[in-house]
């Protein structure tokens, strides 16, 4: 359907079946199945909506099952037999649903269709009885915006019963253990890169908004076996502070009150770097301080503030440290919120923190990862909050 | 949308894998079915040099069954646990929590192993087997150990494993046949990641039970003897003497410092009690 997408990275042959016919092509190792199906074979029956697990629109059947072709690498299905909608023109199941889509008006616009077919077809041999409650679980992973479900269902619901009035029982089929379309491995490395993904640096934002109203808040704190005026003494010295956060980097500090640098994070698959720019503002009157900070990886950006504030400790020549985070996330990621793990991951942060300023409060050298940072809390808890919620915004795999 | 570039190498036995982590070091991330790993590379959140793709491995694909437990290699699938291909630890034990997670489509490739491996606080996996008291096998350049779950989930989608390891199989212990097992869940749309978790394990003729809390945005808390949430005993008549007021105690002791939150969460396990006291039917969440 689209123009070829050339492209400079290399590509491998992938060899499967395609409703029936043996199909090879060059791919790129990142290739999902769904963009393998539409793009390089040219069969674009199947549809594609969300592009991470949710909405349904790209359901095939892998080796007979159905299964998310969004989330099914081409290259990873080597030697397994993927049938579209195009290749249900003559399942009996499949005649049977689209008669009754056609006859319970279960179809608008049509782009939920070949998904809400597979999905229903899979139903329909498996469901032993006509449940409502049951086919409307079953299609939960099929989202359609026009008709609502209620055609959709009772289509369903009427060939299962026509099926079973007829004898024909449910069934699930026989088949190994194992995702679906994961065949043999070859130790085979498909398409190898020339060269390495660099680390994308992204633009410094310069831009601090003074009326900044986060759309997120917190608070964290901490304690120290330190006086507060020495606890407070630590926090200006954005330098020191930074060393206590592992894989922040100060940049340069173009003033005494402004500082440049990024972040770089790892937490379970997610990598990344985040840069920015942050204003310090402090007063030792009360002994605390502003940090106001944007900052993006090239895809998102945030803005964010910390509140700080160092006052006595339960016991004497102690410090207790006081934070308020608050946040704000914009581009693709802002879609998603799940602050209750932002607090989870910045508890984690804040101990490791406080851990090491502790240690370095006691004369210790800093951790060897740590060579510096900015703003460095307000970076990280922004960077990893955006993730989590992204990634808990969608269904659960 | 699309993922950023990477290789993709697809071993096909377990020391094979070993090696190529090894070799590949840091850049590296090990993908089984792909169904968590794969919405995180489509959007970018992941973006691995390469995915080293275990699902070709057969040595992954099996299940054996050993004194007192169940070992799911971790290739098993939600659909092989909700199909009843590899043999359950108790009653429906399993099966009726791989009926109810995410999709059909979905869980005819996700894994038991990934699920765990990704850590995700609120999935099904995660704290039905912390539930259960299971343990993982990992493998890695040292050879091989077992981990406990309680162990093994570190944080939010944060483990233990090392570099260059990865989960191969899971043990699950069977249940005696006097223990029961509730498991609840609350989902505002079907399929989607769980906002409370709470599962029992309770056996009233032992007089024992384990009780957890899960989805609170961290490793599930776990309560290894839960007769605190009983009146301090267990017998015949445990649902009637759940006490919500002690479990909501746990969870303000755990962080949770919200209210509502702490709400949804002990009746959410309370749905757990009275399912395991054969009081709420198992198959309301888990039809589809």
């Amino acid at each position: 359907m689209n123009a070829p997408v050339t492209t400079a990275n290399p590509t491998e042959t992938v060899r499967l079946t395609l409703n029936g016919r043996p199909v090879a092509a060059e791919v790129e190792a990142r290739t999902n199945l769904v963009d393998f199906v539409r793009d390089t074979l040219d069969v674009t029956g199947t549809h594609i909506g969300c592009e991470h697990g949710v909405c349904g629109a790209c359901t095939v059947l892998v080796d007979g099952e159905p299964a998310r072709s969004c989330l099914t690498f081409a290259s990873a299905c080597s030697g397994a037999s993927v049938t579209t909608i195009e290749g249900l023109d003559d399942d009996a199941i499949a005649a049977e649903l689209r008669a009754a889509f056609n006859r319970e008006h279960a179809l608008q616009c049509g782009f939920c269709t070949p998904g809400m077919l597979v999905s229903s077809r899979d139903l329909v041999l498996r469901l032993p009885e006509p449940d409502e409650h049951r086919i409307r679980m079953g299609l939960a992973g099929n989202l359609c915006r026009c008709t609502g479900y209620a055609g959709i269902v009772k289509a369903v619901a009427s060939v299962i019963a026509d099926r079973r009035a007829r004898g024909i029982g449910p069934r699930t089929a026989e088949r190994p253990l194992g995702p679906v379309g994961a065949h043999a491995g070859t130790d085979t490395i498909v398409a190898p890169l020339a060269t390495a993904d660099a680390a994308r640096p992204a633009a410094l934002p310069t831009m601090l908004a003074e009326d900044f109203t986060p759309a997120h808040s917190f608070d964290q704190s901490f304690d120290l076996p330190f006086p507060p005026d020495q606890v407070f003494a630590v926090f200006g010295a954005i330098r020191e502070v930074a060393a206590c956060l592992p894989g922040a980097v100060v940049e340069a500090m173009p003033a005494p009150d402004r500082v440049e640098g990024g972040m770089r994070l790892k937490l379970g698959p997610i990598a990344t770097t985040f840069r920015g720019t942050a204003r310090i503002s402090r007063d030792a009157e009360t002994r605390s301080g502003v940090i106001l900070g944007a900052g993006g990886d090239g895809r998102s950006s945030t803005q964010g503030e910390i509140r700080y504030r160092v006052t006595e400790g339960a016991a004497p020549g102690t410090s207790r440290v006081a934070l308020t985070v608050g946040y704000t996330l914009k581009g693709p990621l802002a879609q998603f919120s799940r602050p209750g793990l932002v607090r989870e991951v910045a508890g984690r942060l804040i101990a490791d923190f406080s851990a090491n300023l502790d240690a370095h409060l006691k004369g210790a050298p800093a951790p060897a990862a740590a060579s510096g940072g900015v703003n460095p809390i307000r970076l990280v808890l922004s960077l990893i909050g955006a993730r989590l919620r992204a990634l808990l915004g969608r269904a659960e795999p | 949308m699309k993922p950023a570039p990477f290789r993709i190498v697809r071993p096909h036995d377990i020391a094979s894998a070993v090696a190529q982590l090894r070799q590949l070091g840091d850049g590296a991330k090990v993908m089984a079915g792909g169904q968590s790993l794969g919405p995180m590379l489509n959007l970018r959140l992941a973006t691995p040099d390469v995915v080293v793709d275990i699902s070709g491995i057969a040595a992954l694909k099996s299940v054996r069954e050993e004194p007192g437990h169940v070992v799911y290699g971790a290739l098993v699938t939600h659909a092989d646990v909700e199909d009843g291909r590899v043999p359950d630890v108790g009653e429906h034990v399993l099966r009726r929590v791989a009926a109810g997670i995410a999709y059909r489509a979905v869980r005819n490739r996700g894994t038991m192993g990934g699920s765990l491996s990704h850590a995700d606080p609120a999935a099904d996996w995660v704290n039905a087997l912390s539930a259960l008291d299971a343990a993982v096998e990992i493998e890695g350049p040292a050879g091989r150990r077992t981990l406990a779950l309680s162990a093994f989930l570190t944080g939010a989608l944060s483990t233990a494993l090392g570099e260059g390891e990865f989960v191969v199989a899971v043990r699950v212990p069977k249940l005696p046949a006097s223990a029961r097992f509730g498991y609840a869940k609350h989902c505002r749309k079907v399929g989607e990641f769980a906002h409370a978790v709470g599962a029992l394990v309770v056996d009233p003729t032992a007089g024992t039970a384990r009780a957890l809390m899960g989805a609170i945005d961290a490793p599930p808390l776990v309560l290894a003897d839960a007769r605190i949430l009983f009146g301090g005993a267990i017998d015949g008549d445990f649902a009637a003497r759940f006490d919500a007021e002690a479990a909501g105690a746990a969870l303000a002791a755990a962080g949770l410092a919200d209210a509502v939150d702490r709400h949804i969460h002990v009746e959410v396990l309370r749905r757990a009690v009275r399912q395991a006291a054969g009081l709420f039917s198992p198959e309301t969440r888990s039809a589809a």
